[in-house]
């Protein structure tokens, strides 16, 4: 576990996946640095499952190379990549106890009786199960099991750990104080934690990069902020929620700013912001963030006439504690939500059905990809 | 690196082929070869070819009069055994409310299964005897005046021999597959108006089905191809295909016997091939 | 019947979830019936068996005493009692062992599909569904064939062999099926070698899945009739000892034998199931006392 050993930096280079003629994984290209929580977000069925497999080594890539450290680990065994895994429901041997689960892997290196439980019950102290370290599997609970599994893994000492959606067995609460509990324990061990997730709430809370996949393809990797706040397309925009996305045309390009028409939406200008290439008459999509919409009456003087504004329809109403979602007309296909401050919007409560414009400050416009 | 995957499969399953091959798939082929060649009347066989074994077998009254009689002994025991093994095990399944009381009475009916079969066949005998104890009891009780001859060595006694033999062998497999009736399917059916008919109907049916399949196939192979109950408990009035097989190679006419091998194996496949079309058997093992 | 009788079941006719149905004290009265004509036979047949010397094949009991147990093992014309019971048991023995090996190893392979499985599994079930005495004549030919004499130990284990072993395999099929892949590819993640995954991950869980195995393996062989009777050469087993004894010997002596036989089945029964009470008591207490 010293540091000069580590070397838990991850690239993937174009690594893809193919079953018979189904395309898991279509050639991706991904860094990891040393030491980063890495969540891999996508629906099931995307290919973060394989790759997190490729990358432990229980699968083989059908093309690319996975680099840990710098030295590319296809064809190795699980062992001499130096990574362990968390498997999805923990994967406990259901006939060993708590110590004998976390001492397995010494167990299995021929490292003797006296030193490897000397090893496994400091292990056990670190995740806070001593008083369980004679108990089965099968005694405990889905908290505790968790942390078995996560001590299991670490006690081989890895560069990388890789857990599959490992807090999906648990109920809401405990899957937040569990939250907590991986991201202090990555910080303790200051290894290469890659998560794979299908909850954008876990994804963001935790991870120092967000990958977003679609389909085998990584669609937007960045920061947990940039992702949820600058996402590149419709698709990460609409995953990580949070945004309305709206389509129209350009109707001119100036510069640094475009004027774009939608259904419903007078020609209003959006921040081109370095992305390229767009012309007139092009369709384009963009994202506003729900909270950035504000709600007026009509007859309100508020509306700023340089601002995207919009007539709607109060359809539905949701009370979310600390906000309240307002649900307007759909623009098109599109859904156009609101997140009002809880305050604001019992300042002035709306009704379903009221008549409201909805606008938006025009640089809180991101056009997409 | 890794050896693909058919090739890994193969070396696992090799062991069993490996007893397989020589003492299934050989025999059969030894029985097939020997059943088209002539014999020397004296155990041996030579290597001339001949139809003339299956001309006997299809030729002669008694090869029907065999099968009929074996085939009513298995129909008789299949209707009887699944008819008691299913509401015994329904019974258990459904009814014994305390989990583990129902798997101690499952173990109750499975101990027998661990002794020997012959020796449970010959326990009928003081019971069903003409001094036996049945009618000791009946003609104690004055119901019946002079002993019932029917009760052993007859075909009732066969009957009752198989069905005490082979029950287990529905038990167990409707046992199991309704033990996996997820509970709550019922109670959603009761929810939505099902009267009890229409939950064993719609329910319980279709969903032991694979196990009443599974425990057909046992009970179906085994009195097609026994011998030795009919004999002892038909008292040598009944006789089946296999024991007429049996009379034939005690005198060494191992040609004619191997015909009538052949035709049997034949149609004891044909029957477990029924039996395998209503239900995909390797899916539902592995479920 | 007057109508002051009061019924608890007839006063609340209407709370139908508090009281059983009325078919559980049916289907209880056909379950007991059936345990009866279960266990009543033997049950007479085992009573009988000690009887003394004036003892006959039926009620009433004559007497008290051991005397055809050693009449069993004594005389002659109830032919070789004892080699047939150290042959069964040997060959029993044998038989499971080999049956659990490789239906345990086979079940490995029937965990995911390969090219050709089905071809392996029509084979067992037709081996399984075979009718026993043409199979014994076939090994019987083969052997003949071969010019090798038939003995318990070669051809009437291959045959008894091809009949357990679809059984077992089936067996180690269901449980193997239930056993969940991520163990195997834990221990391998954690370093275990294909060997060690198998000694100690896949074979501790599924111990309880090869002790049933072993059992079958060792009662369908111990009671195996119609593939040995053909097979076994010029010494008998124990079924085919009785089977014998059924045809010339008309005394308590065969249900002696019936009780002897019962006897040994529950002891393996016993310490099979000793073994697994042992097994999970010892795991428990070093559990319990670390």
């Amino acid at each position: 576990m010293s540091t000069e050993r580590r070397q838990g930096d991850i690239e993937l280079a174009g690594v893809g996946k193919r079953y018979d003629d189904i395309v898991a994984v279509e050639g991706i290209n991904l860094k990891i640095p040393d030491g980063a929580y890495c969540c891999f977000l996508g629906p099931s069925g995307c290919g973060k499952t394989t790759i997190l497999r490729m990358i432990a080594g229980h699968e083989d890539p059908t093309f690319g190379d996975i680099l840990i450290g710098g030295e590319n680990v296809v064809g190795m065994a699980p062992i001499e990549r130096r990574t362990a895994m968390m498997f999805q429901s923990y994967a406990l041997f259901p006939h060993l106890s708590v110590r004998d689960n976390i001492a397995f892997a010494l167990r299995v290196r021929g490292v003797p009786k006296a030193e490897r439980y000397k090893a496994a019950d400091e292990m056990i102290e670190k995740v806070q199960l001593t008083e369980l370290a004679h108990r089965l599997p099968g005694q405990l609970s889905g908290g505790q099991q968790q942390r078995v599994a996560l001590a299991r893994a670490a006690i081989t000492g890895p560069r990388v750990l890789l857990l599959d959606e490992p807090l999906s067995a648990l109920d809401e609460q405990l899957r937040i104080q569990m939250r907590q509990e991986l991201r202090r324990m990555q910080q303790d061990l200051g290894i290469t934690f890659i998560h794979v997730t299908h909850t954008q709430l876990e994804a963001i809370a935790l991870a120092d990069l967000v990958v977003v996949m679609e389909r085998g393809k990584i669609k937007q990797a960045g920061g947990a902020r940039e992702v949820y706040v600058s996402p590149h397309d419709r698709y990460v925009a609409e995953f990580l929620g949070g945004q309305n996305v709206l389509s129209g045309k350009v109707e001119k390009v100036n510069g640094a700013s475009l004027v774009m028409r939608g259904p419903k939406l007078e020609g209003f200008e959006v921040p081109v912001a370095g992305k390229t290439a767009v012309t007139q008459g092009d369709k384009v999509d963009i994202a506003v963030r729900r909270d950035d919409i504000r709600l007026l009456r009509p007859e309100s003087a508020a509306i700023a006439p340089g601002n995207p504004h919009l007539s709607t329809r109060v359809q539905a109403i949701e009370y979310q504690g600390y906000f309240v979602k307002v649900m307007l007309d759909a623009i098109g296909d599109d859904e156009f939500v609101a997140y009002v401050t809880e305050r604001d919007f019992f300042s002035d409560p709306l009704k379903v059905g009221d008549i409201v414009v909805a606008t938006w400050q025009s640089d809180h416009t991101l056009l997409l990809a | 690196m890794r050896l693909p995957r058919s090739l890994v499969g193969w070396f696992y399953v090799s062991p069993l082929m490996l007893v397989l091959i020589p003492f299934f798939v050989l025999p059969m082929v030894v029985i097939i070869t020997a059943s088209v060649l002539e014999g020397d009347g004296f155990g041996g066989i030579m290597p001339f070819f001949t139809t003339q074994n299956y001309i006997d077998v299809f030729g002669s009254g008694l090869t029907f009069n065999l099968y009929f009689s074996t085939i009513k002994f298995t129909i008789l025991t299949w209707v009887f055994s699944l008819i008691i093994g299913f509401w015994v095990a329904y019974f258990l399944v459904f009814h014994v409310k305390n989990q583990l009381l129902a798997i101690g009475l499952f173990l109750v009916c499975t101990v027998p299964f661990w002794t020997s079969n012959i020796i449970r066949m010959i326990s009928w005998i003081p019971l069903l005897g003409k001094e036996g104890l049945v009618n000791m009891i009946l003609q104690g009780l004055g119901i019946i005046d002079k002993p019932l001859e029917f009760l052993l060595f007859s075909d009732f006694a066969v009957v009752v021999a198989y069905v005490h033999q082979l029950t287990i062998f529905m038990i167990v497999p409707i046992f199991n597959s309704m033990a996996r009736i997820d509970k709550r399917v019922v109670e959603a059916a009761l929810d939505a108006g099902a009267s009890r008919f229409d939950i064993m109907r719609y329910i319980i049916v279709p969903l032991s089905k694979s196990g009443m399949a599974l425990g057909s196939i046992f009970v179906v192979s085994i009195v097609m191809g026994d011998f030795f109950v009919v004999r002892v408990m038909s008292g040598g009035g009944s006789a089946s295909v296999v024991a007429a097989l049996y009379e034939d190679i005690s005198v060494l006419q191992y040609p004619p016997a191997a015909a009538n091998a052949v035709v049997l194996v034949l149609v004891v496949m044909l029957m477990i091939g029924l039996i395998l079309r209503t239900v995909d058997i390797r899916r539902e093992i592995a479920r | 019947m007057t109508t002051t009788v009061e019924h608890p079941h007839r006063r609340r006719p209407t709370r139908r979830r508090e009281g059983r149905p009325w078919t559980f004290y049916v289907l209880a009265g056909v379950f007991i019936a059936y345990v009866l004509a279960l266990y009543g036979p033997m049950f007479c047949i085992y009573l009988l068996s000690f009887q003394d010397i004036r003892g006959g094949l039926v009620f009433p009991m004559k007497g008290f005493s051991l005397h055809w147990f050693n009449d069993l093992f004594t005389q002659v014309r109830t032919g070789d009692v004892k080699g047939g019971f150290q042959r069964s048991i040997q060959l029993a023995l044998l038989v499971t062992v080999i049956t659990v090996v490789v239906s345990f190893i086979a079940g490995l392979a029937f965990r995911r599909r390969f090219r050709g499985d089905s071809i392996v599994f029509y084979l067992m079930i037709g081996s399984l569904v075979a009718p026993g005495l043409v199979l014994g004549i076939g090994v019987g030919l083969l052997f003949q064939y071969f010019g090798v004499s038939p003995h318990w130990t070669t051809s009437a284990l291959g045959a008894q062999l091809s009949w357990t072993l679809p059984f077992g395999v089936l067996i180690m099929f269901a449980v193997m099926s239930r056993f969940d892949r991520s163990w195997e590819e834990a221990a391998r993640d954690l370093g275990a070698t294909p060997w060690q995954t198998i000694w100690l991950v896949i074979v501790p869980i599924l111990t309880p899945g090869i002790v049933a195995v072993a059992l079958f393996g060792f009662t369908l062989s111990y009671d195996e009739f119609a593939r040995t009777l053909q097979t076994s050469g010029s010494l008998n087993t124990l079924p085919l000892e009785i089977w014998s004894m059924t045809l010339n010997v008309t005394s308590p002596s065969l249900y002696a034998l019936g009780t002897v036989t019962t006897i040994v089945s529950f002891v393996i029964i016993g310490i099979c199931l000793g073994t697994i009470a042992l097994i999970q008591k010892r795991r428990t207490q070093r559990a319990a006392t670390h």
